[in-house]
């Protein structure tokens, strides 16, 4: 009965994973970047590369989307909306940093106005390097992310979200 | 035996499965000939199933300042309303699985039950773009609702019968999109508008408010909107079809029919930019009513 059971769940997670895998939406959000990357992000989604083929759709609402693109080396200013447009995602939500402002702070690393990188903020899935990336590499980061789902190759797993910087501890600060 | 018909008719054909599946695939093929109209390769088959899912298996969250009973329930109620409709409309060119005097105008409230309750659950939340959006959700029922009811209420005055499966059998001798040409072009417009499909779709517009009434909703709430809209795309290709291109056939021939009626969508979809909310109105009360009117008019006359 218990074995049962368990295979049921496996399939019902399954399901759900490939589900999660090929329908991920995302939400774009500029937090304090020169807008290079944000273009980039923009010719990403154009018909030239066409995501929907990903089954990628760019939602406007926090609520609907399951991964940030977030660029910028987060200004003070912009760190609370951050936060909060982070929160205001539902589970299972996921953030992929673009850029290089987004990995380390950039050219701005150090200056007194930004907080040196989104995972001082934010815990981040993804980073894409490149100043501004090329829509490839956007899209190549994203497919790794998805592939990182999948349990057969498990790059990210519970205990490592855990370790990364949680929100309230960064609204503490 | 009779109840396991019935249960048959709700939970595998024509209501629940079979409904679910080809509304799915239908919103797949609207996708894809968009896509490729626009010169992209478009989303899998799979797409508006894998979305479902997806959207299913997420974290629910209800935001403050709503009500719970509603936040839950008006989904719920939406879907409800388009599956009961679908009982009562010939899906792929059979006969309904019920019918009684006066069906037509129980499944046209049963397909308004839809956008209605998207309208009240965007003002139960407290969000402003939800707000706006439901606003705009309930100007455009008032506007398209009239002509599309009027055009559909044509083909029922000259069958002479409030009963579908009557119409369908008086539609299947005479081609009403020869005698009613402009009752077809209303309607099919006017099924456009129900659906919020692009030069309509003022009250989702992403561009400008967030996702309209919907703006709060995520997880399960979102996906039973997305299904019953899904659902609501195939009665109502169903419904055109069956009312203005020749009644019931076989399912073949009928899928043929639907298909045609959605690229004719697709096509519109793909070349009108959105309309403003005063422009959709304008063009349903002066253009649309009187479009319908004239057909009236030579109904009485021929």
């Amino acid at each position: 009965m218990d074995e049962k059971k368990n295979v049921v769940q496996e399939v019902m997670d399954g399901l759900t994973n490939w589900a999660r895998v090929n329908s991920p939406w995302v939400l774009h959000f500029n937090s304090g970047s020169c807008n290079g990357c944000d273009i980039e992000i923009l010719a990403t989604l154009t018909p030239r590369y066409d995501l929907e083929r990903l089954g990628v759709r760019l939602e406007a609402s926090p609520r609907h989307a399951d991964v940030l693109l977030c660029t910028g080396a987060v200004t003070r200013q912009a760190r609370e909306r951050l936060i909060r447009i982070y929160e205001q995602m539902h589970e299972p939500k996921f953030v992929v940093a673009i850029g290089s402002c987004a990995l380390s702070g950039g050219v701005f690393r150090g200056c007194y106005n930004v907080m040196n990188g989104i995972e001082e903020v934010i815990p981040v899935d993804a980073y894409i390097p490149g100043c501004p990336p090329r829509p490839e590499a956007i899209i190549d980061g994203v497919v790794k992310l998805l592939n990182s789902l999948s349990p057969a190759n498990h790059q990210i797993t519970v205990a490592d979200r855990n370790d990364k910087p949680s929100t309230e501890k960064a609204v503490e600060e | 035996m009779s109840t396991l018909s019935a249960l048959f008719a709700i939970s595998i054909f024509p209501g629940g499965l079979f409904l679910l599946s080809s509304g799915l695939l239908y919103e797949w093929g609207n996708r894809k000939l968009l896509a490729l109209l626009q010169n992209r390769v478009g989303p899998r088959w799979f797409q508006p199933l894998a979305d479902t899912i997806k959207l299913l298996a997420k974290e629910e969250v209800i935001p403050t300042g709503t009500n719970k009973f509603l936040f839950i329930g008006l989904p719920m109620v939406a879907l409800a309303g388009g599956l009961t409709a679908a009982l009562y409309v010939p899906l792929a060119g059979l006969a309904p699985s019920a019918s009684f005097d006066g069906d037509l105008i129980m499944v046209f409230y049963l397909l308004s039950l839809l956008t209605l309750c998207m309208g009240l659950a965007g003002t139960n939340t407290v969000s402003r773009f939800s707000l706006i959006g439901a606003t705009r959700t309930l100007t455009q029922v008032f506007s398209y609702e009239a002509p599309f009811l009027l055009a559909l209420l044509g083909v029922a005055a000259a069958a002479g019968s409030w009963q579908i499966s009557n119409i369908t059998a008086y539609s299947g001798q005479h081609w009403l999109i020869l005698t009613q040409p402009l009752g077809f072009l209303v309607a099919l417009i006017g099924l456009m508008g129900k659906l919020e499909m692009p030069p309509f779709d003022a009250p989702e517009a992403h561009t400008e408010i967030v996702a309209g009434a919907l703006t709060e909703y995520s997880g399960r709430g979102l996906a039973f909107f997305h299904l019953g809209k899904a659902i609501e795309l195939v009665i109502g290709l169903t419904l055109i079809a069956a009312f203005f291109l020749g009644g019931l056939s076989n399912p073949l021939w009928f899928l043929i029919k639907t298909l045609a009626l959605l690229f004719i969508m697709v096509v519109l979809q793909a070349l009108l930019a959105r309309l403003r909310i005063d422009q959709t109105v304008g063009l349903w009360w002066r253009y649309g009513v009187l479009l319908v009117l004239v057909q009236w008019l030579l109904m009485v006359l021929l």
